[in-house]
């Protein structure tokens, strides 16, 4: 172990713990800020530099909530187990932060680096992504069976249900980028999109992006497929036991999960660090990405604002029926349109393929929509009249 | 150096969360202990450089066979975990003697035969002819390399296991719709 490993280590990793922390402080006063706005309400506007009257618009909230959030008491309820109620907010904290590292950020003082920090540019950087995020799952179940409540414990299973349930779209429609590109490297999915060419501008790739997005917000637990935490059916879900600095490392690692699988989005889907003045400044290209990942997680705040919650019923017909019939037809028609494009046709021919696949695409998700929907029978009341 | 150490950090670690896994009385506790040993493998496994079969041990057997185990205490009566009884085991004796003998007879005799044994600079030496005979026996480390050999000499075998995957699959919804059709038909006869 040499030292310079460890300057190269801190020099690529602490930026990671240092940026992105950070971001979620100014999120969640982007959010409370939105919400209010959607809601016709002001937010908070009152909070800002200590011991004066500037106000800020309320910036200073996420500082004033982090204090409230250290000094709070730390209760844990006496027949929770209390080991496992401590460990869950770290094991949902650490996959969410190790992820981060897979994202093809060009820092521009990587180029200092020697080669081995290249290491997290893993050859198979996409699998190891999923294979990672998927550990949140269990620090949620984690912390839902630890407290001992049955809100917590319905909080838990459902969780488990969502994520196993929508983890299978989230990545068939990764699948399809890969298989483009050929690639799992995160940085190779990066170079292949240079020159605009972003998968998003694609009828597949359109098509796998929203699939993403959806599914991406039921892995991260957001509002609509925020079931697991329903304020209204579960008070707080599988956190309802949590109180103080634990619950806030909860609500830090679910806004870390949302950064790196918008992260990821943006790799796969939106040209990773790629906008205009990169060429002739590439230190903005960490500047676009990062945008991006914000423009992603303001339209998650937007829906959260417009959308109410789903049924269980329709979350599992909806990941089911519709997202994964979906996603499946889609890799075959990605498939079909590369070997085209492969061998050679002509613009006329792309153009064919292109419309017909919208055309395809867009008739199988009207199709899928009738079928899917489940019907509701009406309610039977059994122990009320 | 730091990669022995980081090995018999990872073995200890492997071997420590095993026993606790079976030593546990707690379901759930035993599950997470899995979860533990399953971790410590997918490190040793990136420590002897096949990334892809480490990222597959997280994804597999973390992601999705330690997510099936909790659902499957879920649907027992024992999700709280507490629970007095316990199985009385003997013979715990015979089954230690039968693992030794295992060990010494088998397992060790085995390892004998392979290369781990020979000295750093005879195996290269070794290496080095058989480089010469067939030079396209390179280790498959990358995922790419896996990728061609899965994809070009064995891709019947490929098949064959999605063709078993899937009518596993179907069958296993074709068992549930028959398990309800039959309680709904017990509903309706009486």
């Amino acid at each position: 172990m040499s030292w310079e490993l460890i300057r190269d280590i801190l020099i690529t990793t602490v930026p990671l713990l240092v940026i992105f922390p950070s971001l979620f402080a100014f999120t969640t006063w982007i959010e409370r800020k939105a919400l209010a706005r959607i809601q016709n309400r002001i937010g908070p506007n009152k909070t800002g530099v200590p011991c004066t009257r500037i106000s800020l618009f309320g910036l200073g909230q996420p500082a004033a909530d982090g204090i409230k959030m250290l000094f709070k008491e730390d209760i844990v309820p006496k027949g929770a187990d209390r080991l496992f109620h401590l460990l869950a907010p770290i094991v949902a904290l650490i996959p969410a932060m190790l992820v981060l590292c897979f994202l093809p950020l060009e820092f521009p003082w990587a180029k200092f680096v020697q080669a081995p920090v290249q290491a997290f540019l893993l050859d198979g950087a996409v699998i190891f992504f999923f294979a990672i995020t998927g550990l949140n799952t269990l620090a949620v179940f984690m912390a839902g069976w630890a407290s001992r409540n049955k809100y917590s414990l319905l909080g838990g299973m459902r969780a488990i249900a969502q994520m196993v349930s929508y983890e299978i779209p989230l990545v068939l429609s990764a699948v399809i980028v890969v298989m483009l590109v050929g690639s799992l490297n995160a940085a190779d999915i990066a170079a292949a999109q240079k020159g605009y060419q972003w998968h998003l501008f694609t009828p597949w790739g359109l098509a796998a992006f929203v699939i993403f997005f959806i599914a991406a917000l039921a892995e991260t637990n957001r509002s609509p497929f925020d079931l697991p935490e329903a304020e209204s059916e579960l008070i707080a879900g599988y956190f309802t036991e949590y109180s103080g600095f634990k619950f806030a490392l909860f609500f830090l690692g679910e806004y870390i999960a949302m950064f790196a699988i918008s992260g990821l989005a943006v790799t796969l889907f939106l040209g990773a660090g790629e906008g205009p003045g990169v060429a002739a400044v590439p230190a903005l290209s960490v500047a676009w990405f990062i945008a991006k990942i914000f423009a992603l997680i303001g339209i998650m705040i937007w829906l959260r604002g417009t959308l109410p919650r789903l049924r269980v019923d329709q979350l599992m017909a909806f990941a089911w029926k519709f997202l994964l019939p979906l996603s499946i037809l889609n890799i075959l028609i990605a498939g079909f349109a590369w070997h085209v494009a492969k061998s050679g046709a002509g613009t006329g021919l792309k153009a064919v393929v292109w419309i017909a696949s919208l055309i395809t695409l867009y008739a199988v998700a009207r199709g899928l929509n009738r079928i899917s929907r489940p019907e509701a029978a009406p309610r039977e009341y059994k122990y009320a009249e | 150096m730091t990669q022995e150490t980081a090995f018999y950090l990872l073995a200890i670690i492997a071997v420590l969360a095993a026993v606790t896994a079976v030593r546990l009385r707690n379901l759930i506790h035993g599950v997470f202990a899995l979860v533990i040993f399953f971790a410590a493998l997918a490190g040793l496994f990136l420590l002897l450089m096949a990334q892809f079969i480490a990222a597959v041990q997280v994804l597999v057997y973390i992601g999705a066979v330690g997510i099936l185990l909790l659902f499957a205490i879920m649907l027992t009566e024992r999700v709280t975990g507490d629970d007095g009884r316990r199985i009385t085991s003997r013979g715990g004796f015979w089954g230690a003697t039968a693992a030794l003998g295992v060990a010494v007879f088998v397992l060790l005799p085995g390892i004998q035969q392979t290369d781990l044994n020979r000295l750093p600079a005879e195996l290269a030496e070794a290496n080095a002819t058989a480089a010469d005979a067939n030079a396209t026996m390179a280790p498959p480390h990358t995922v790419e390399a896996l990728g061609k050999r899965l994809i070009e000499p064995y891709i019947i075998t490929l098949e064959v296991v999605a063709l078993l995957l899937t009518a596993a699959l179907i069958g296993a919804v074709a068992v549930s719709q028959g398990a309800r059709r039959v309680e709904d038909e017990e509903e309706a006869s009486p």
